[in-house]
């Protein structure tokens, strides 16, 4: 796959993700993640907004992940990985990375995604997967979220969102890189040019 | 001619293994060999026509009405929005910690497991289940496990697996929900261990996805809502009935059936939902059904005076009578149940648990224990069970991925059942 040999549609497709905001792509992320299909999408855009925003304020943090790197991203669908154990480790995907570096050239959006930043971009949103998994920061996003699922007089329990993570970690990564627009944006594009034709809904054929 | 018989049968599980045969038919033409090989004539007492085909058919009959009606309950769980609910609750209140979403998925797998098996149990807890897991950060095997541990251990519970049991081996249901009770324990204590070594193990994995950003279609889901608490409990409806007021199985599941029904459909649409789920029912049931039309087909071949005098002696010279050796022996020969193996319960094994009472090698209950030990283990681990193949491809990963993480704790279960059946029965 080469972003060269896309079609005039596929294109157009690519280039009409431009007109959404990155919020929007944030909604879309959290409606495709299970347990979020019956909510209210005004809801759904209002907590891509703030986790968007918590993502972005988070404090930057060096990641301590060890890196590598592996070449079937494209046929799993994924651009990058974190994985917890043995040690904790960001795994990049090489040919999602080149095809997405490929795709910015062909439709002009290196302002925006200067070169090189992808990679930087998936180590650092890999980073904040670590940084939620072990530190307090996960209690502070579901508190920003102020999804409540238990009331008992003053006090209050706040409930997961599954996929706020996600948003947040692609806004730190869109902050700390300095890029003109969410990864998600990319993604998209990305996931339009790909097409992996996943047989499953995680990544596998059947 | 005892020689021959296992020769057919070995021919059989090798038609099966190789899919050169659907495993229902292929039990059906064993069924058929094997009794014109026991010397059955073709009609009258202990014949192939009448006694084979005509009473083995519907031999299993109240296990089949049981499997249509769980699956006739799953479907109303699926489609009130029950099953969702359940899964969604515990995302909401445990996900910032994967090994409680784990936990709770496992319950709910759980009560599903009571309620129906095979592939739509899966379903029913992993289609919002898996995803929901992978999505807190749950590795994709550990997340298929789950689901499969969690039905296997809802599975001494699943009335009608007592009804097949309790048909197939010709004991009283008392008696098969008495050793279910004792295998329980094992396959909960494996199914938490699984998660918790698993979860620990393997960590948490977080994946940045191409198709995390997609406008993909609205599906089906979206226009369930939650279904209100109380009716959250329907699983454990025909369970309260058949356990603590000790009413009959089909019963028991019928009035779940109602339970589900009343706590979450408006009056006005009450028989129209019934009806759609039924119907939807009867297209889960209709493999299962067809499984255990051939199974009776199997037993009543098996059961034949001919069939019995031939295959004794061979059974019984390598069947170990004493109790440390059955243990030993039949731990070992565990793997046998996969890939549709011999000793698979819905297939061949069927017919050497037959064997085995009717030549009065093991008491009933002693092959109730191993029967009900090796399900435990084809339940899960098996990758060419429809639960397992479902799952794993669901979750992206393949069924042997499955099969070898989760292997090591349905094994111990088996290893369980089989203490207890020597050190109770032999």
């Amino acid at each position: 796959m080469t972003a060269t040999l896309l079609d005039r549609p596929t294109l157009a497709a690519i280039e009409a993700l431009e007109a959404a905001d990155d919020v929007e792509f944030g909604l879309r992320l959290l409606a495709n993640t299970p347990t979020n299909e019956s909510r209210d999408p005004a809801l759904l855009r209002q907590w891509a907004r703030t986790a968007d925003e918590f993502g972005a304020a988070l404090a930057h943090v060096a990641p301590t992940a060890r890196v590598v790197e592996s070449g079937d991203g494209l046929e799993r669908g994924l651009l990058a990985r974190y994985t917890s154990r043995p040690v904790p480790t960001v795994e990049l995907f090489t040919d999602t990375l080149a095809l997405a570096e490929e795709l910015i050239d062909r439709l002009g959006w290196r302002h925006w995604y200067p070169a090189g930043s992808v990679r930087e971009a998936a180590i650092a949103h890999e980073a904040v997967h670590e940084q939620l998994h072990h530190g307090p920061a996960k209690a502070a996003l579901k508190r920003s979220l102020g999804h409540v699922v238990l009331r008992a007089g003053r006090h209050r329990l706040y409930g997961h969102v599954a996929g706020a993570d996600e948003i947040a970690a692609h806004a730190y990564a869109r902050t700390v890189c300095g890029l003109g627009r969410s990864p998600l944006l990319l993604t998209a594009a990305l996931a339009t040019a790909a097409d992996p034709q996943q047989g499953s809904p995680h990544g596998r054929k059947k | 001619m005892g020689v021959v018989i296992l020769l057919v049968m070995a021919a059989g599980v090798a038609a099966m293994l190789t899919r050169r045969l659907p495993t229902a038919f292929a039990l059906v033409i064993l069924a058929v060999v094997i009794a014109f090989l026991a010397g059955a004539p073709l009609t009258g007492e202990n014949s192939v026509l009448d006694t084979v085909i005509q009473e083995g058919a519907p031999a299993l009959a109240a296990t089949m009405i049981a499997i249509l009606l769980g699956s006739w309950l799953g479907k109303l769980l699926d489609e009130t929005g029950i099953a969702g609910t359940l899964v969604r609750k515990i995302v909401e209140f445990g996900g910032d910690r994967p090994v409680v979403v784990a936990l709770g998925v496992l319950a709910v797998s759980t009560l599903v497991g009571t309620v129906t098996g095979s592939a739509p149990a899966a379903m029913l807890a992993g289609i919002i289940g898996i995803p929901a897991m992978i999505a807190v950060g749950i590795p994709k095997v550990t997340a298929a496990g789950t689901i499969l541990m969690g039905i296997a251990a809802g599975m001494p519970f699943e009335l009608p697996i007592w009804q097949f049991f309790s048909t197939a081996l010709e004991l009283p249901v008392d008696t098969v929900r008495g050793f279910m009770m004792k295998l329980f324990p094992f396959a909960l204590a494996a199914a938490i261990l699984f998660v918790l070594i698993e979860t620990r193990r393997r960590g948490v994995e977080h994946a940045w996805s191409l198709k995390s950003a997609s406008a993909k279609p609205a599906s089906r889901r979206k226009q369930l809502g939650d279904a209100p608490w109380y009716a959250l409990l329907t699983p454990l409806v025909p369970l309260i009935l058949a356990l603590g007021f000790d009413i009959a199985i089909l019963p028991s599941m019928l009035a779940g059936v109602l339970y589900a029904l009343v706590t979450t459909t408006r009056p006005g649409e009450m028989s129209k939902r019934l009806l759609r789920t039924l119907y939807g029912g009867f297209e889960i049931a209709a493999a299962p059904i067809v499984l255990f039309i051939a199974i009776g087909i199997l037993l009543a071949a098996v059961k034949l005076p001919g069939a019995v005098e031939a295959l004794e002696p061979l059974i019984k010279a390598v069947s170990p009578q004493n109790p440390v050796l059955f243990v030993v022996v039949f731990t070992l020969l565990v793997p046998l149940c996969l890939y549709r193996g011999p000793l698979n319960v819905y297939g061949l094994g069927a017919g050497i648990a037959g064997v085995l009472i009717a030549a009065g090698i093991y008491p009933a209950v002693a092959v109730l224990g191993i029967a009900t030990s090796y399900n435990q283990v084809f339940g899960v681990s098996d990758p060419t069970s429809t639960q397992t193949v479902w799952s794993a491809q669901y979750a992206g990963v393949t069924p042997q991925q499955v099969m070898l993480r989760t292997l090591p704790y349905v094994w111990a279960v088996a290893l369980g059942g089989f203490c207890v059946t020597a050190a109770t029965y032999l």
